[in-house]
């Protein structure tokens, strides 16, 4: 249906093993790129593909490699993020099981071109098999001689090792899991000096997401252009995997190209709405992104579209809700999270996310009173002063609630409690 | 150097300066919780919010974390801010607790003063609080976790500035835990600084919990004397009572901090046991009855045997103005000269050390955290001086590398290279030190003369087993551009302090700055030196007690048996004394021996003035009349139902009143101030180092470098050290204190153990001893080898353990 790039090679029952990955062609872009491959030009590819990073935040990836400085200290470090903890999202897991060699090649390249010599996997706990699978296919490379000590008789050497997280939700903020790899709490740090220039142990860090690392290796074999073409929208490049679930007859994880819109998405690779309720609203992009509601049903879903639309297209978890559901009771359930989850560290987090909370909480069971609305706004609005980026993500929910079904939030209001529960 | 402008007044700062640091220097205190000026920037609370108006940052950011820039136009007003301020403040309310009736924090806390000046007062949220269970941390901090706002300024403090470990963060969100893992003692001698940077009472003063709000104590700054380095403190009183040490802050000594040394030490002014009349024979009499027995004794006994059969014992704990009174009444009557110690060997060192400080080569604490490399011979920190401890901590976490040599296995709350040498080989260690400084370096020129006296410094410096690495050390050292060079006065013999003061001028030439620091045993041990002190022994003040020609002894604020190791000929020798004149303000061993007694002053009562380590000048202020605690006289009554003219307890005067009295022959207290500035002080201001010799590039003349360890047929030597609890003999009162003192035990290698048969753990009974000694045996293989380790330990049969120690080292 949709060309598929990181998942061509996906078995229903098992990984895409490591002498059927070469067979498909796999590690000839790393020998490649080994063979004597100029570091800037490979950079200049994967700048030039418009590789965003697939975390959630969408940094062009290329840009974040030439922040690397040319004379910068060694060690340097690169990190693959594989702490998959934002609500909804699965994809990371279902690639790693699917194809893992495409990571274990992308960071070797990436690695090269940032003369990186140690490679960590920060793996969240519950990807145990993932981890493990990871560990032995690493294993399988390092005998190929793809990884380890002077690969290929080059002068680059690089070793991955895998990481299990203690696994907390901050702990895939880049900055937060800098931080918890140097045995320290998971506590979020001011940049600058941003990561490339001082970060684990402060010594130059690359920090990438599983899904940006594994398209590197596609790239740089097949070019930036037709990376940029796989895209259906002039500003985007590439394909996507999105972690559809909630109320669709087939939720799953699908690659899709940017661009595709929203409605497609859920009819052609979903099999549409459970049951044929009309669809109410949805998460474009995991728990720290704002609803979408019916009017954006046909949304193409890429990075330029849904900012366009004051949303982010975050981690691709799309989160879809028929006309069952209480905005404000999934608003809770949500915010409840970001309660939970919140590191500690600075006090509107902390503590905002926990009032706020309480305050869905008395709306959704008819004890909202006073100024309701404004107390909910006021507070969104000094979360944005939060230390890091959790907070405003965890806010977009709450916002876009109120922006986007501001008349089921006066109907709670009104009514003193859930008018879902009424019927 | 940036200007800016914050609420319309125009500022200049050093790059890199904050702007919540820049807005005080105008005055204004931009609300705080987490920032703290020796903690650091971390933006937790985001109760500091300001708004920036121009510049290169706009909209309302964190001023402690924004550096100030050229042309910022900061508005503390800003009303953005000013409302996040106020919701940050209520959002820090949401937990905490409403009860500041019963909080000992109310009064002087920080959280409600920003509640009431940020205009939270209505509560909005309705949600449950959440609580948390409380910790015993010990007999010092009182832990109540339901007032905490978060602000990681306890952990900070005790993990990144103090280096201990065993209070923490747990938890995350609003579970958010601060303490230990389990509840217990805390384990740094630092944590009473808990309860004075919390911003709010989750940490409080336990000993003075319920005693008094911040409003009902009469305060005043004060000094603290329960080491050599004269940190600076406020002290708080009610009732005639001293109740509290806080730090005060003093950028040349102690910065923010004390040590809880200090801080817990005030118990003996108050102590119940206290002496607090005049004792003639042991039997109370009034002030002017002993004053005046006391001279018409003292004036017959001179008669008798002339000026010098009577003798004056002071000591390092007095004020300056008992110490300068005393040398005022030897220059006056021709008595003996006052001698300041009872202990020789320390007196020796002292006057050594002292002798080597000069105007250019004398540090101050705070500048010991600036050093990029520390070299301590012979100095324990922790026991001797505890915050120079926490100083070389800051050095250290600033990349400072830190080197110890020393007999004693030397912790310290930060990563340093220790190098174990027997305390006989001090002098020939740092005389290695100083080869590896000139030997391969072509560093440090030398002229013909020095060239001469370093070849017989060569010749002369024997071989021990660190020579190697010690002379890597010295080597090393003139490739730092700041080194500091820190020299203990107990342990090392008297050549150890010049052979550093040479080691010091020599790497001077070398590097960017350095300096020499001395902790000294007393608290004003500089100012006993500078009046003579170190000229005046006491083993022949001994000698001539018991050879009959000294027939009175006046000691004043000294207790001999805690400082002189041989209590049985000390105990006949005073024996044998006509009259023996002991004033005091706590009891001891010798207050019970006087035939007159006459009670004195603490520092809360007398004031006095007092010399550090470094011969800083630093004034105590009074802070209580006197007498007794009306919660001890009032039998539960207040006020008291017992009315008289006088103050119950008053009795006691400041110590230099009697001795003025002897001097002038009148019992009316004089103007101490031009007897000050007759002995010593003249022209130096409060707070000042005083005027030290101009700096010498003289050789000094070393004499036992090339000669053996002495008297240790068995190669083992007893070292008594004073340790953080229990040695300071007034800290040593402190019942809080004490139920931190460790068991009484003895440190060895466990080469040393097994040759004298002994495990760790061990408990070796210490026959004849009153009270009954018991030692236990801790092995450490960071202790040099045939060292046997103890602390110094007030109250303790000292004799029967030396004499048990010499038994072991006779075999």
């Amino acid at each position: 249906m949709y060309p598929q790039v990181l998942f061509q090679h996906r078995k229903p029952d098992r990984i895409n093993t490591f002498a059927e990955y070469r067979e498909q062609g796999g590690y000839s872009a790393l020998s490649d790129v080994i063979a004597g491959a100029d570091p800037a030009a490979v950079i200049a590819t994967i700048d030039d593909a418009q590789l965003l990073g697939r975390g959630g935040a969408g940094f062009p990836a290329g840009r974040k490699l030439m922040t690397v400085a040319q004379d910068a200290p060694h060690p340097r470090y690169l990190i693959c993020n594989a702490d998959e903890m934002e609500p909804g999202t699965f994809k990371d897991r279902v690639l790693l099981h699917a194809d893992p060699h495409l990571l274990i090649e992308g960071m070797a390249i990436v690695a090269y071109t940032v003369r990186a010599r140690h490679g960590i996997i920060f793996i969240r706990p519950e990807y145990e098999n993932a981890a493990r699978i990871l560990e032995r296919e690493i294993r399988l490379a390092r005998e190929a001689g793809f990884l380890g000590e002077k690969i290929h008789d080059s002068d680059f050497s690089f070793e991955i090792v895998v990481h299990r997280s203690g696994g907390r939700y901050i702990c895939g903020e880049v900055t937060a899991l800098i931080s918890a790899l140097e045995g320290c709490r998971p506590n979020p740090r001011k940049a600058p000096p941003y990561p490339t220039d001082k970060g684990l142990w402060q010594q130059p860090t690359v920090l990438n997401n599983v899904e940006t690392l594994a398209y590197v290796p596609l790239i740089v074999r097949h070019g930036a252009q037709w990376f940029r073409d796989l895209a259906l929208t002039e500003s985007a490049a590439g394909t996507k995997l999105f972690s559809i679930s909630g109320h669709v007859n087939k939720p799953g994880c699908y690659e899709v190209p940017l661009g595709v819109p929203l409605s497609e998405m859920i009819e052609n690779c979903c099999g549409g709405m459970r049951d044929g309720r009309p669809f109410k609203g949805c998460l474009p992009g995991g728990a720290s992104t704002g609803f979408l509601s019916a009017e954006h049903y046909h949304i193409p879903m890429d990075y330029e579209s849904l900012k366009a639309v004051g949303n982010r297209l975050g981690t691709g978890a799309v989160m879809v809700f028929d006309d069952t559901t209480c905005m404000v009771a999934a608003t809770l359930n949500l915010t409840n999270f970001f309660a939970r989850e919140s590191c500690g560290w600075c006090t509107p987090c902390r503590e905002g996310f926990p009032y706020l909370k309480d305050l869905l909480y008395r709306l959704e069971n008819g004890m909202a009173d006073g100024d309701w609305i404004g107390q909910v706004e006021t507070l969104c609005g000094h979360l944005y002063k939060a230390y890091c980026a959790f907070a405003p993500g965890g806010v977009a929910p709450i916002e876009s609630l109120l922006a986007n079904f501001g008349e089921e939030v006066q109907a709670h209001i009104d009514l003193g409690g859930c008018p879902m529960q009424r019927q | 150097m940036p200007t800016l402008t914050i609420d319309n007044r125009p500022v200049t700062v050093p790059d890199g300066t904050k702007v919540i640091t820049a807005a005080e220097q105008l005055g204004i205190m931009i609300p705080r919780f987490c920032y703290h000026p020796a903690l650091g920037s971390v933006g937790a609370c985001r109760v500091c919010a300001v708004g920036f108006k121009e510049g290169p940052i706009k909209g309302v950011e964190m001023s402690c974390m924004v550096d100030a820039q050229e042309g910022m136009v900061v508005a503390t007003d800003d009303p953005d801010a000013v409302d996040l301020r106020k919701h940050v403040i209520e959002l820090l309310m949401l937990h905490h607790p409403h009860d500041c009736p019963v909080c000992d924090e109310g009064g002087h806390c920080l959280l409600q003063d920003m509640t009431i000046s940020g205009g939270h007062g209505r509560r909005r949220y309705a949600g449950a609080k959440r609580t948390h269970l409380d910790q015993d941390l010990g007999p010092l901090v009182q832990h109540e976790m339901n007032r905490c706002i978060q602000c990681y300024r306890c952990s900070r403090f005790y993990q990144q500035f103090c280096g201990y470990r065993d209070l923490g963060v747990t938890g995350i969100g609003t579970r958010v835990y601060f303490g230990r893992s389990e509840p217990g003692t805390l384990e740094s001698p630092f944590s009473g600084n808990l309860t004075d940077i919390c911003p709010t009472g989750v940490y409080t003063d336990k000993p003075s919990r319920f005693y008094g709000r911040r409003w009902d104590y009469e305060r005043a700054p004060s000094v603290c004397i329960h080491c050599s380095l004269g940190c600076s403190l406020t002290v708080s009183a009610r009732y005639r009572k001293a109740v509290r040490h806080e730090a005060r802050f003093n950028a040349q000594v102690n910065g923010h901090f004390i040590c809880d040394r200090g801080r817990y030490a005030y118990a003996y002014a108050s102590q119940p046991e206290r002496p607090r009349d005049a004792l003639i024979a042991g039997r109370p009499a009034t002030l002017a009855q002993a004053a005046t027995q006391m001279s018409e004794r003292l004036a017959a006994i001179e008669k008798g045997t002339g000026p010098d059969g009577i003798a004056l014992m002071g000591s390092a704990r007095s004020s300056l103005e008992t110490q300068a009174l005393l040398a005022r009444l030897h220059s006056e009557k021709g008595w003996r000269t006052p001698c300041f110690s009872a202990d020789d060997a320390a007196t020796r060192v002292v006057s050594s050390a002292l002798n080597t400080l000069n105007a250019t080569n004398t540090i101050a604490l705070t500048e010991i955290e600036g050093a990029d490399t520390v070299l301590l011979v012979g100095a324990d920190p922790i026991g001797e001086a505890p915050m120079l401890a926490l100083a070389l901590r800051q050095a250290q976490r600033d990349g400072s590398r830190i080197i110890t040599v020393d007999p004693r296995p030397v912790t310290l709350p930060c990563a340093h290279d220790h190098i174990a040498v027997s305390g006989d080989d001090l002098a020939t260690a740092v005389a290695h030190l100083i080869i590896g400084a000139l030997e391969p370096s072509r560093e440090i020129a030398l002229d013909a003369d020095q060239q001469d006296r370093f070849k017989t410094l060569k010749q002369e410096t024997r071989d021990i087993p660190a020579a190697a690495e010690l002379r890597a050390i010295g080597h090393a050292l003139t490739t730092a551009w700041r080194p500091a060079f820190v020299c203990g006065t107990t342990v090392p013999d008297p050549d150890v302090p010049p052979l550093m003061g040479l080691l010091q001028a020599l790497v001077q030439t070398s590097c960017m700055w350095s300096g020499l620091f001395f902790p000294l045993p007393g608290a004003n041990t500089f100012g006993a030196h500078c009046l003579g002190g170190s000229d005046a022994l006491f083993e022949p003040l001994l000698a001539a007690v018991e050879a009959g020609q000294v027939k009175a002894l006046v000691v004043v604020e000294n207790d001999l048996f805690s400082e002189y190791p041989d209590q049985q000929r000390l105990a006949a020798a005073l024996e044998s004394l006509e009259l023996l004149v002991v004033m005091d303000c706590v009891p001891s061993a010798i207050t019970a021996r006087a035939d007159i007694f006459l009670p004195t002053q603490t520092i809360y009562e007398a004031g006095g003035h007092y010399l550090n380590n470094e011969g800083r000048l630093q004034v105590a202020t009074p802070v209580i009349a006197g007498g007794l605690s009306i919660m001890d006289t009032g039998g539960g009554n207040h006020p008291p139902r017992e009315f008289r003219e006088d103050i119950p307890g008053g009795t006691p005067r400041p110590a230099w009143q009697y001795v003025a009295g002897l001097a002038t022959g009148e019992t009316d207290p004089p103007d101490v101030k031009p007897l000050l500035d007759e002995a010593l002080t003249a022209g130096v201001a409060d707070g000042e180092r005083v005027s030290l010799p101009s700096a010498s590039r003289e050789w000094p003349s070393i004499e036992r470098i090339g000669a053996g360890p002495e008297g240790d047929a068995g190669g083992l030597t007893l070292i008594e050290s004073a340790a953080t609890f229990g040695s300071e003999p007034l800290a040593a009162f402190s019942t809080v204190l004490a139920e931190l003192t460790p068991l009484f035990g003895v440190t060895v290698h466990s080469e040393t153990a097994q040759r004298l048969g002994w495990r760790a753990g061990d408990r070796i009974v210490i026959p004849d001893s009153a009270p009954a000694l018991e030692v236990v045996v801790t092995l450490d293989d960071r202790a040099a080898p045939g060292v046997l380790l103890v602390p110094r330990r007030i109250g303790i049969d000292r004799t029967a353990l030396r004499r048990y120690m010499a038994h072991l080292l006779a075999e």
